[in-house]
């Protein structure tokens, strides 16, 4: 298959945007989230357990959460027991913050990327 | 010995003067059976995570993107001669598959920054709740504010995703679209344009952009096919971890 040496395609491929300085301050999150390399020692694989469990705990969290909001918005829940359930789910939250703490990770820390279907939480 | 693997392309018979490929190495055209593989000497046993070396393995890449549109091999492949035969022998008809999809196509890439919506406060209903209020109830009800917010990010992503995929869908074979509704970088897709379409697509993306100036555009390519063809060789590759 040959081109014509007026096809476009001979040229560089152009970036054109009226914001650059935006796109990479964005793209630049995107690649610090990447690491440049992979520690493996006994402090790192313990952070990383860690890291895999506390990400469970938190997506179910969250699942148990919105349930909770659904069902009192579906009118389900006497106000005492929105009280109830209220409590339980901040004093759950309020736990889940002391471990994170505890192993040195952040909110972003607890977020797998699953690529084209987004990040898990 | 290894070789690098860059891409493999058909109707590829001479290789013209490509750019260095990794480590310097020179490149050469590969002819395994009808199809050629873009290969160059590799002395080591993994190839580091650089921006030279990926800058060097794009570069070897887009060098015949006026000829053909090859499809690119991972970063970091490294095989031998007779693994490779091996491969393609085998793969032989879902690799022509890929190179059908991708034949005569360049991709094209568009990214969209958005200012993220507030969260939904003005949308929030009366709940029932214990009088006075306790904390339990005022924690569920952040909650629901936040969800709120959520849900209408998402909506408004979704239909950004959507206008975008209807503007271009007739000069577009194919494309692949990630929507992160809760980042200021809401939205990257990546188009796979035939060659004859690009004038008319950068017309459409351009009107596009006029159409809606509340978000932010980077377009950029054309590109090798990066996002529709990446071949995953099945043997070992191996990633450089310096």
């Amino acid at each position: 298959m040959t081109f014509s040496p007026e096809n476009p395609l001979s040229a560089e491929p152009e970036i054109e945007t009226s914001h650059a300085e935006e796109f990479v301050e964005q793209l630049r999150c995107v690649t610090d989230t990447l690491p440049s390399r992979i520690n493996i020692d006994a402090q790192s694989v313990e952070q990383g357990l860690a890291k895999l469990v506390l990400t469970l705990i938190e997506f179910i969290r969250r699942l148990l959460e919105k349930q909770a909001v659904r069902r009192m918005e579906g009118g389900d829940l006497s106000p005492e027991q929105i009280e109830e359930l209220g409590l339980a789910l901040m004093r759950l939250e309020g736990k889940l913050q002391e471990l994170k703490s505890q192993f040195g990770l952040t909110d972003e820390d607890l977020n797998l990327d699953l690529g084209p279907i987004g990040r898990l939480i | 010995m290894k070789l690098y693997a860059y891409c493999l392309a058909a109707d590829l018979d001479t290789l013209g003067d490509s750019p260095p490929g990794i480590s310097g190495a020179p490149v050469r055209l590969l002819k395994i059976d009808d199809l050629a593989v873009l290969v160059s000497h590799a002395e080591i046993d993994a190839v580091p995570v650089t921006r030279n070396n990926a800058l060097a393995h794009a570069a070897v890449v887009r060098s015949v993107l006026d000829q053909t549109t090859p499809l690119p091999f991972r970063f970091g492949s490294l095989v031998t001669e007779q693994q490779l035969r091996s491969y393609i022998s085998n793969r032989k008809p879902a690799l022509e598959k890929k190179l059908a999809h991708v034949r005569g196509c360049v991709e094209m890439s568009v990214k969209i920054i958005w200012q993220l919506p507030e969260d939904g406060n003005n949308q929030l209903q009366e709940i029932p709740v214990a009088e006075p209020q306790g904390a339990g109830a005022t924690f569920l009800a952040d909650k629901r504010r936040q969800l709120l917010g959520d849900e209408r990010r998402a909506a408004q992503a979704a239909e950004i995703a959507a206008w975008l995929s209807e503007t271009v869908s007739d000069l577009t074979r194919d494309e692949q679209v990630t929507v992160r509704s809760s980042e200021r970088l809401v939205l990257s897709a990546a188009h796979l344009v035939e060659r004859a379409q690009l004038r008319h697509y950068r017309e459409k993306i351009g009107e596009a952009r006029e159409n809606r100036p509340e978000l932010h555009f980077l377009t950029s390519g054309p590109w090798p096919p990066y996002s529709f063809a990446n071949i995953e060789l099945e043997f070992k590759t191996q990633f450089g971890v310096s």
